[in-house]
């Protein structure tokens, strides 16, 4: 494609391309800092004439933005530790110990991950009923401690370290399961890290599931708590804009430190497949 | 050479998975099951959990609701709006990086930057991008000398604005693995090819789209499945409401109204059920299809 | 420590990689398990550390049955093949993860390692990463490990295969050196004959799961229980010919070529071994046979001739100040004794082959 597509040609495209990607961002961003007066001006001001951080705490005067801060935080922390357990030892068991029914078990886990998630919610709202769990963080973290996808990346990891380290391990005096903790843990740590950052990614956005398990507004995740806000918040776009800033904002933040890890994920994700 | 499994090894393995099959088994074995029993509940006491008559009562009454009807045509077109517009966009995105481009890393960054935002928050963003009065985009339309777009309010268009929104949210994550696929071609098969006289149109059409096959393949069958359970972007985009006139309804949103909004457990859980055997069937016809023409290098 | 095995037995599936496996190993010795891929002595060593479990058969250490006892108690070191040194530990920390494991204090470990280090004569690498060292720094790294804790037991899977020929042979004396100086019984996988000749005080030779034979090194070379031992050792290899007896002391090759051998064996049909370096070119009096020389070849400072005798092909090493060419008849000798006569079938020793070849020779030929 080089003859046809001069290099010139290539950065006006990408950076057209770029500029689009970005302009959603930075409408928000503009907007967020607007005077209410300036916000429906026409043409619009892309930046702003005076600069209103004001709106933020407008913003957390109408909704409890802080609280609802707070619980995605709490929520993404546990189910993030939790999952990153859970798959260790699970991706450990697949990868290094021979048992009975072990390709049965593995294959019915991956048929698992044929199956939309948004079919599980009825029946699984009706189990967090039985159990009493409706508007509690059990309710937001425990059914999602454990994934199919990032028990079998890490499997595949796992596979790819060499067995003599963990027959060197053994003899040096090493247990499995110190093994796995001081040996297997840190040497899949660029695997690990992928799977804690698309983990953080996918409950700090979710909102069908806290939307559903949540009635009180003490519980509600930023997404969710968001999107009560539009009601809340009216037409008032710069609040609105203040508070998706907030919601989007940590999740760029922690995507432009990590995003090699991110990438790097999505990418194995794809070639595996 | 292996070593066999024993009773104690079994044991052994149990105990590293009980943490994770516990929950697993719990939150989505049981519910697929759950789910595909409880389509066929016709009377449902959820209080209780208690069946009262069991039936295909619910598939029937699906399938002459013309809301349920209207929301499979409304899936289809929207997969049908999204996929291909995304798939060919972030190829060609995909190539132009893969060129031997400076400032690769930035421009992925920012192409892949509305996957990791919140798909409510970016909806509401756009919400306001589509204001019919001061919205960007019917801003930018006027400088064009075009009318202003009731982009969530006219049923015409309503549908337009969620593909929008859906492709500008997905094309990074294609672009990633696109990148990945196209980074993964050997090196020698373009100079074989340049050796053989290919011009730069037919080392495309014959080197990078046969060996490309595979990651295109995955790109087709996780796009379609994803965009088949679209609900987020709608809820955000319309507030709360499947577009006018029912314009956006979708599968998993009228699965989310029988069963949030009506307590219409067994329906939904129908409605659930044919959403999976669409999926289903998806992935078969492109299983059997990807035998055929997916080469794997 | 003294090792005893005693009809060890490890099967996979249809396939016993180790078959019913006796000996003693004497606390102190360098014993080498020789054979060829497949042959079983991989598994063994595995099952003497404790990381496969025999599916029949006793191990003891000492007076202690030690056969259900799982490798992390078994006091013993290894090195591997590939090393296995942890990526992400310096290389102190690697030298020091045994004795973490025992849960020996910090500093005192920390001095252990150190000390270990210098004994491999690597104090000076200790706070690398393994990546950033030659493969032969490696596997000093592996065997520093191996011995910090102070095993009674070291075993050595093949630990010089990945290192080039001239390290090999550094690490191979290096292994001796600190072996001796620390007095411990160790057991040494490999498939290089040179190898287990070199430095063992013992070989095994394996094939087939099998232990063929176990002795040392030089009588392993004298006297080869069996074709396949007479056949493994050598290089060049053994030649082997299958003798016809026709009439008193007269045996005949393809019933064409006629051998003289002395009159010590019964049987009508023997095979017989004769190593190259050997066999010399005598005069027609003293030979034992006669051929046509086909190919000529120097190796190093010997010559090494190929004879056709009958279809049969003969390797002599002859003197290189011998003028001989291509398509020349000569008569090939050898010293009576250094005839090994096999049985045609089973390749059992019947006699003869006790050479009066010295060391040196021995290993210049392995």
């Amino acid at each position: 494609m080089k003859s046809a597509l001069s290099k010139s040609t290539i950065y006006i495209v990408l950076s057209a391309g770029a500029i689009l990607m970005l302009l959603p961002f930075v409408w928000m961003i503009s907007t967020s800092l607007k005077a209410s007066n300036e916000v429906m001006s026409m043409p619009p001001a892309w930046i702003p004439s005076e600069w209103k951080f004001s709106n933020f705490a407008e913003a957390l005067k109408v909704a409890p933005f802080d609280r609802y801060f707070l619980n995605s935080v709490i929520v993404t922390i546990l189910s993030t530790i939790g999952e990153l357990l859970t798959t260790i030892l699970a991706a450990y068991a697949f990868s290094r110990i021979q048992f009975f029914g072990k390709n049965v078990v593995f294959a019915v886990l991956l048929g698992t991950m044929m199956v939309p998630s948004e079919v599980l919610l009825i029946p699984n709202f009706v189990t967090l009923s039985n159990l009493g769990w409706i508007d509690s963080y059990k309710a937001l973290v425990v059914p999602w401690v454990a994934s199919v996808f990032a028990i079998f990346l890490l499997r595949q990891y796992f596979l790819g370290i060499p067995k003599e380290l963990s027959y060197a391990a053994k003899v040096d005096g090493c247990s499995e399961f110190k093994f796995l903790w001081y040996v297997m843990t840190p040497l899949a740590k660029p695997a690990l890290i992928t799977v804690a950052l698309l983990k953080v990614i996918n409950s700090w956005n979710a909102f069908l599931w806290p939307l559903i398990v949540t009635n009180t507004q003490e519980l509600r995740t930023l997404p969710v708590g968001l999107s009560a806000f539009t009601t809340e918040a009216g037409v008032k776009y710069e609040l609105l804009m203040a508070a998706s800033t907030m919601v989007v904002l940590p999740m760029i933040i922690l995507f432009f430190i990590l995003q090699k890890y991110v990438v790097a994920g999505v990418a194995r994700s794809g070639l595996k497949g | 050479m292996t070593i066999k499994p024993t009773w104690k090894s079994t044991l052994k393995a149990l105990l590293y998975l009980a943490p994770a099959l516990v929950i697993l088994i719990v939150f989505n074995i049981y519910p697929i099951i759950k789910s595909f029993f409880m389509a066929f509940y016709t009377d449902y006491d959820f209080y209780n959990d208690v069946v009262f008559e069991r039936g295909f009562g619910n598939f029937v009454t699906l399938f002459q609701d013309a809301n349920f009807l209207k929301s499979v045509g409304n899936t289809f077109l929207f997969v049908l709006g999204v996929v291909p517009i995304s798939i060919i966009l972030s190829l060609f995105i995909a190539i132009l990086l893969n060129s031997k481009i400076k400032l690769l890393g930035f421009f992925r960054t920012i192409y892949f930057l509305p996957f990791v935002t919140s798909v409510v928050a970016v909806a509401i963003v756009w919400s306001w991008i589509f204001h019919s009065d001061y919205g960007l985009l019917n801003y930018f339309l006027g400088l064009f000398g075009m009318d202003a777009i009731q982009w969530l309010t006219d049923p015409n268009y309503s549908m337009l604005a969620l593909i929008i929104l859906s492709v500008w949210k997905g094309l990074g994550f294609n672009i990633i693995i696109f990148l990945a696929g196209l980074q993964n071609i050997n090196q020698q098969y373009y100079l074989a090819a340049k050796v053989d006289g290919a011009s730069s149109w037919s080392r495309f059409m014959n080197v990078t789209v046969p060996l490309l096959s595979p990651t295109l393949f995955f790109i087709s069958i996780i796009s379609i499945i994803n965009t088949f359970k679209v609900f987020d972007e709608i809820f955000a985009l319309f507030n709360g409401k499947p577009g006018p006139a029912n314009s956006t309804l979708t599968v998993v949103y009228y699965v989310y109204q029988k069963f949030y909004e009506e307590w219409e457990f067994g329906l939904a859980s129908a409605a659930a059920f044919v959403l999976f055997i669409i999926v289903f069937i998806f992935t078969l016809i492109q299983l059997s299809f990807g035998k055929k023409f997916v080469h794997y290098q | 420590m003294e090792i005893h095995l005693n009809k060890l037995t490890m099967q996979f599936n249809d396939i016993k990689a180790v078959n019913k496996l006796s000996t003693t190993i004497r606390d102190g010795e360098l014993v080498s398990l020789l054979g060829p891929s497949g042959c079983g002595k991989s598994t063994t060593l595995m099952l003497l550390a404790g990381l496969y479990k025999p599916t029949s058969g006793k191990i003891y250490f000492g007076d202690k049955d030690v056969t259900k006892l799982e490798a992390e108690n078994r006091e013993i070191g290894m090195v591997f093949q590939n090393y296995a040194l942890y990526p992400h530990l310096s290389v102190l920390k690697n030298i020091m993860f045994p004795l973490r494991m025992q849960k020996v204090p910090k500093k005192e470990s920390k001095k252990l390692a150190q000390e270990m280090a210098e004994l491999v004569q690597i104090g000076h690498l200790v706070d690398r990463k393994p990546a950033q060292l030659s493969g032969g720094q490696q596997q000093r790294v592996a065997i520093a490990r191996a011995l910090v804790k102070k095993p009674k037991l070291l075993l050595l899977d093949e630990p010089l295969s990945n290192l080039d020929a001239k390290l090999r042979l550094e690490m191979r004396e290096e292994i001796r050196r600190i072996q001796q100086e620390i007095g411990i019984t160790a057991i040494f996988v490999t498939h290089d004959q040179e190898e287990a000749l070199s430095i063992s005080d013992r070989v095994m030779l394996m094939n087939k799961g099998v232990l063929q034979q176990d002795s040392p090194p030089q009588e392993m070379y004298k006297t080869p229980v069996n074709q396949f031992a007479a056949g493994f050792l050598g290089n060049p290899p053994i030649n082997f010919v299958t003798l016809a007896k026709s009439g008193n002391d007269k045996y005949l090759l393809n019933e064409l070529a006629p051998f003289r051998l002395p009159n010590v064996i019964e049987e009508d049909k023997v095979q017989i071994g004769l190593r190259p370096e050997n066999l010399y070119i005598s005069d027609e009096a003293e030979a034992i046979c006669t051929g046509k020389v086909i190919h000529i070849e120097t190796i190093g400072r010997d010559t090494l001739i190929k004879v056709e005798i009958a279809g049969e092909t003969l390797r002599a090493l002859i003197d290189p100040s011998l003028q001989i060419n291509i398509g020349d008849y000569c008569h090939l000798g050898i010293e009576e004794e250094c005839i090994h006569y096999f049985h045609p079938e089973t390749g059992v020793r019947l006699g003869g082959g006790d050479c009066h070849d010295d060391q040196t020779n021995m290993e210049k030929h392995a």
